[in-house]
């Protein structure tokens, strides 16, 4: 499988009369992105505003964030299960807005460990986010919407946004071109190198998904076993997060930072990268023991990888999908690593690790428990009401977890609680 | 910088074994060691008062031991206190460790050590000293010592302590948060290089190592047994009337289930974040079984089931706070003579 993302780099974003891309300059009409936007009768209204990189800016609660991304005509659907319909993604030509992020902000969600984008300052130069330009949507759903369909209305406006701003772009000559390429596990010729896999989780059913919850190709995960995904397919719109996800945004499965580094390493033939498997975190044993048990032997029989690094999505209970799949695969002679989040509330190293398997002993361990920020008065802030506007500006302490990027779980994270 | 140190008997020049039941000796200047340790504090700081003891007096003698390290530093206004490098001497390390602990809680004032990794000495107090690797031998004494006094300046100035590799101490398994280079994408992938290659990897979160718990000896007779319920799984009557909170509980609950066949949803609820518990809150026998023990009770497969079950929540509970709630709840469960326990969790 082969994907071209066709690279238009953004200098500038602006609103003006019309939706169009003047050289590295993007301009939106938000009138007819509204129209486009409201089409979705779950909406009544919804506010279009630009936030500058670096600006002194504070947004929240923070539903996604999303690349300008749309796909050429015969290249395949933009976002299938959700926008278009189910069809596969990973090939073709992918015109990309690189600079831009499309955030859409969920009025109906409370403060309380909400996500928050904080554009400057300490906390700002942490997040992977702030040095993009942002269209920011803060969608107001019409009255008697259930929150399950006003969530899924966040959805569908994040998606129809994010593939109208790139459509600007398609008859344009990108600056230049990324391809991704990958023969998967029947490779040829590249023998006697490391054939790597990913194992990603793409939710927690801790939280069981709604029943109109798109998450992967626009299923919600309810009875899902590990699927075989080509690494094109989440960079190219087969998976987005949940409705409430703690450390992950589209923008890093369309910029997969684990994917990316691994097609790096294929590209220049330290590696051969073979596959990647979806996974869902259980909510009960048996689900647990067959997901994990099917994963690895995937990894092991249809992939015949070397090694496997394996990440989590959600909370706590995750570590037990993730450690349980990397021991079956370590069993299976498939050497892993797994990234954990940080877990220990008493800032002990003994408390850290909600699994013990002495073979699963290649551990990255993403931090964000003791970091924060006290941030002042927000210059401008955007929030799904004037109540929250005001409570999100005043100054506050900003937790890492908490702050877009900062803590992912994607493998964009920078921070690691080091065992001093 | 006025500084004490602490030596044991071969170190402070009285001898080997033989000396080891020496008493206390106190020396208003250094000695042994304490002169090279003078030496590189450097011209600011001095070690004005030496305590030397005998290995076996301090393990037989400590609390008298203590009192007098105390007062003797206190009295020599010492600003810092140092004790060995003890490198592998277990002896020595534990009663070094334990001073210094004292010291430091007592006097607050900076307190250094150095010993080996495998003196029982660190497992003790590692938590809350900066111990100094010292290796095993004892020919590295100056290199120690600089490592040490580097320590003791850093402390003394209440400067930001930095990681063990790069200050030398023995990791205390406490996590600090820290932004570096490279992404965990990054990490991820070459640590899995390495691993596949065979090559040398260093894991960011060392295996835990927790003491084995050796198995109670099985229950004689189970048909004359008093058997009680534990769940972390958090079922609280409705209203949660002890406050059990959903993550991290600092407490638990026992609820009386006397006279009860099975547990009714409209009766509980459940105060915990990290699962799905719409099948609990239906039916809470489904993870508290008073149901299927009550039967199992009445066919005398077990003698009786205690009258109350106890709950927590062990969502991200952290080890030191989860053993002191074990330890509490088997108390009780030990005064109320019961013979088993089935534990549920989610």
């Amino acid at each position: 499988m082969r994907l071209t993302l066709a690279i238009h780099q953004i200098g500038s974003l602006s609103l003006g009369a019309a939706t169009l891309l003047d050289g590295n300059k993007l301009v939106v009409d938000p009138e007819e992105l509204r129209l486009l936007i409201l089409e979705d009768t779950r909406l009544r209204s919804v506010d279009i505003e630009t936030v500058s990189p670096g600006e002194d800016c504070r947004i929240g609660v923070v539903f996604d964030i999303l690349e300008p991304r749309a796909k050429e005509a015969g290249s395949g659907p933009n976002f299938p299960g959700i926008l278009d319909p189910i069809g596969v993604v990973g090939q073709g030509v992918t015109h990309v807005l690189r600079g831009v992020a499309v955030t859409v902000v969920d009025g109906g969600a409370g403060l309380e460990n909400g996500k928050i984008l904080e554009m400057t300052g300490p906390a700002g130069e942490a997040s992977p986010y702030t040095s993009l330009h942002h269209l920011v949507i803060t969608p107001h759903s019409a009255e008697n919407v259930v929150r399950h369909s006003e969530q899924a209305s966040l959805r569908l406006a994040s998606v129809k946004t994010s593939v109208y701003l790139a459509q600007c772009a398609l008859e344009i000559t990108p600056h230049s071109a990324e391809i991704f390429e990958s023969d998967g596990p029947v490779v040829q010729g590249r023998e006697g190198l490391p054939r790597f896999a990913y194992i990603g989780q793409v939710h927690s059913r801790q939280r069981v998904a709604e029943i109109d919850e798109k998450i992967l190709y626009g299923d919600n995960t309810a009875g899902m076993v590990p699927v075989s995904l080509h690494p094109n397919e989440w960079l190219d719109g087969a998976v987005v997060t949940c409705n409430r996800a703690m450390g992950a945004e589209t923008y890093f499965y369309q910029n997969h930072p684990v994917i990316l580094e691994l097609y790096r390493r294929h590209q220049d033939d330290e590696i051969t990268l073979v596959g990647t498997l979806a996974t869902m975190a259980a909510s009960d044993n048996e689900e647990r023991d067959r997901n994990c048990m099917l994963a690895a032997e995937h990894a092991k029989w249809n992939l015949a990888a070397d090694g496997v690094i394996l990440t989590k999505y959600g909370g706590g209970a995750p570590h037990a999908d993730l450690s349980l799949t990397a021991r079956r695969c370590e069993e299976l002679g498939i050497r892993t690593t797994v990234q954990v989040s940080d877990m220990s509330w008493d800032r002990r190293a003994e408390s850290a690790l909600l699994f013990n398997y002495p073979v699963v002993d290649a551990i990255v361990y993403v931090g964000g428990r003791d970091t924060d920020w006290d941030v002042p008065a927000a210059g401008r802030v955007i929030a799904g009401s004037g109540e929250l506007a005001e409570e999100l500006g005043a100054p506050r302490r900003l937790i890492a977890t908490n702050v877009c990027g900062v803590s992912s779980q994607q493998g964009i994270s920078r921070l690691r609680a080091m065992v001093h | 910088m006025r500084v004490v140190h602490y030596l044991n008997q071969f170190f402070g020049g009285i001898g080997g074994e033989e000396h080891a039941d020496t008493e206390p000796q106190v020396h208003d200047e250094p000695v042994g060691p304490g002169r090279l340790l003078g030496q590189v504090l450097g011209e600011d700081a001095q070690v004005v008062r030496t305590i030397v003891c005998g290995d076996n007096y301090a393990t037989e003698n400590m609390e008298a031991l203590t009192a007098l390290v105390l007062e003797q530093t206190k009295d020599a206004q010492a600003d810092i206190f140092v004790a060995g490098p003890c490198f592998e001497a277990g002896r020595y390390g534990v009663a070094a460790a334990g001073l210094c602990v004292a010291v430091s809680s007592e006097l607050d004032i900076p307190v250094v050590t150095g010993m080996a990794q495998e003196n029982p000495g660190v497992d003790l107090h590692r938590q809350t000293l900066y111990i100094v690797d010292s290796g095993k031998a004892a020919s590295a004494m100056r290199e120690v010592l600089t490592k040490m006094s580097n320590m003791a300046h850093k402390l003394a100035s209440g400067q930001d302590m930095g990681a063990p590799a790069e200050e030398g101490y023995i990791a205390r398994g406490i996590l600090k948060d820290t932004f570096v280079e490279q992404t965990a994408a990054q990490r991820l992938v070459a640590m899995l290089d390495a691993k596949v290659k065979g090559e040398e990897f260093e894991s960011e979160l060392p295996a835990p190592s927790f003491p084995e718990i050796p198995a109670p000896a099985p229950v004689a007779d189970m048909s004359k047994a008093r058997v009680a319920i534990i769940t972390d799984g958090g079922l609280v009557p409705k209203g949660n009337p002890d406050n059990i909170s959903a993550w991290a509980a600092t407490n638990w609950g026992s609820y009386d289930i006397s006279g009860k066949d099975g547990l009714q949803g409209d009766d509980y609820e459940v105060s915990h974040r990290g699962y799905d518990t719409r099948y609990v809150e239906q039916d809470p026998d489904r993870l508290v079984p008073v149901d299927v023990l009550r039967e199992l009770e009445e066919s005398n497969v077990i003698g009786e089931l205690h009258s109350q079950f106890i709950s927590t929540s062990g969502l991200v509970n952290p080890i030191a706070n989860s053993r002191r709630l074990g330890r509490e709840i088997a108390a009780q469960l030990k005064e109320s003579e019961v013979d088993a326990v089935i534990l549920t969790s989610t």
